[in-house]
């Protein structure tokens, strides 16, 4: 029998190695006779079992438990939207519409809630003074779900990591974004961490502190407050936190806050 | 490859009939399975992440086309190898492009020079890994896909073939050249060391 080829060789380690009979294996026993009897073939196979062996399976990083649940914020964050079939479709729309019906009778009770409390704390000052002048500001209340503030969160964070310096007219609306998701943001963060929720709470002082950065900037963003920003936001893993607690959170829909509009709750 | 559990076709039944949360039973059950392909594949978490997650987006829009006799696992699997594969060719051409040398007009695939391992991938690299990373640089992606799943993940020839849409021999072919390769190189760097 001729010298085994390298190819050969390949062949006969892999099947060797997992024992599975791919093709090739029905001349394993004369290769098998002549490996044992071919000085030269031996050593090219040991050779060959050496190269190969430091190639062998390394540790792999662990990455935990929860991985598949990190994935699935990932995933379904990217997911497009497909539409339900008629039964669920059905379903959905009516737990919509009675999500929407409750925002609605929260936001009216609210409104006239307010405007009844003013009524009162205003009757005494108004009888002692002239009539407020008619360009007085009129606190306005405003409804805000924490599903919703996460969602703007996030595009906020999206557009600001793609965010190009070059692009001052793309990259400033994003001062006034962050201004008006600030308060929000405060308000849920306050909120989270009296009721004991360290991850939404470390979450949210996460955004919050990138939120005051952008805010602040009333100039703009220049160049470098944007790459300082970024890194924040990198070194936080800011974007991936909100995108787990925007798809994760049982309550993000239910979490509700009534505000005054540019103020706290 | 993997056993089709029955909670995967009552979680893909699920999804079918426009359940979407039951997609993300089928993404915990097998994340860690690809991400282990996946970061054997393409030598760093990060894309191997991306890897992952692209997997589950391609497996979620193709899944009314998923016979419902096939086994998922293996199904998701070869979508992963896939993705694995394509991720490597563009990172090929994206690094071709910055180092423009080095083409191997014999192979048909694209030779590139070494680069500096980022953070990520030293992060979680022994010493053996770098060796083996730097070992199978010169794969092309397919030699690479085909070596990996030879070699690190032990699937037989047919599978290969499968998980990559050639003919055995192809696949075969492509684990002989990779080790070639491989072996070469190894040479190369134990005369550098």
């Amino acid at each position: 029998m001729n010298h085994l080829s390298e190819e050969e060789l390949v062949e006969r380690y892999y099947n060797g190695a997992a024992n599975s009979g791919t093709a090739g294996s029905g001349q394993t026993g004369a290769e098998a006779v002549h490996l044992d009897e071919c000085a030269e073939c031996a050593a090219a196979f040991a050779a060959l079992e050496v190269d190969l062996a430091a190639m062998r399976p390394v540790e792999l990083p662990d990455k935990g438990e929860y991985y598949g649940e990190q994935m699935w914020a990932r995933v379904e964050a990217a997911l497009p939207s497909r539409s339900l079939p008629a039964r669920k479709s059905r379903l959905a729309l009516w737990r919509g519409l009675a999500f929407a019906a409750g925002c609605a009778a929260l936001v009216t009770a609210s409104f006239y809630g307010g405007r009844f409390y003013e009524h009162l704390h205003q009757r005494p000052v108004l009888q002692g003074q002239r009539r407020a002048p008619a360009s007085s500001p009129q606190q306005k209340v405003v409804v805000v779900v924490l599903g919703d503030h996460l969602d703007r969160s996030e595009r906020l964070l999206v557009e600001l990591k793609h965010a190009d310096p070059e692009s001052p007219e793309l990259v400033n609306p994003l001062t006034e974004e962050a201004r008006a998701l600030l308060a929000a943001n405060r308000v849920f963060r306050d909120d989270a961490q009296r009721e004991g929720d360290p991850a939404l709470t470390q979450a949210l002082s996460h955004l919050d502190q990138v939120l005051t950065e952008i805010a602040n900037r009333r100039s703009g963003l220049d160049a470098a407050a944007l790459e300082r920003i970024k890194n924040q936001m990198n070194a936080d893993g800011l974007l991936f936190e909100v995108r787990v607690l925007r798809s994760k959170n049982p309550h993000r829909n239910k979490t509700v806050r009534v505000m005054a509009r540019g103020g706290a709750a | 490859m993997c056993g089709m559990s029955q909670g995967d076709g009552a979680a893909i039944e699920a999804v079918l009939a426009g359940d979407r949360e039951a997609f993300g039973e089928l993404v915990r059950r097998h994340s860690r399975m690809l991400f282990r392909l996946a970061v054997r594949m393409t030598g760093n978490e990060a894309d191997a992440d991306d890897v992952v997650q692209d997997a589950f987006l391609r497996a979620y829009q193709k899944l009314a086309t998923f016979e419902s006799r096939a086994d998922f696992g293996t199904w998701i699997y070869r979508i992963a190898v896939h993705c694995a594969l394509d991720r490597l060719q563009r990172r090929r051409q994206d690094e071709a492009r910055r180092v423009s040398e080095d083409n191997d007009p014999e192979e048909g695939g694209v030779q590139v020079a070494d680069s500096k391992p980022d953070p990520e991938r030293l992060a979680i690299s022994t010493e053996i890994a770098v060796l083996q990373e730097a070992a199978m640089r010169g794969l092309t992606a397919m030699e690479r896909t085909a070596f990996v799943l030879r070699h690190l993940e032990e699937r037989s020839t047919e599978e290969i073939a499968a998980a990559l849409d050639v003919t055995p021999n192809t696949a075969k072919q492509s684990v002989y050249r990779a080790v070639q390769k491989v072996r070469r190189r190894l040479t190369q760097l134990k005369v550098m060391a």
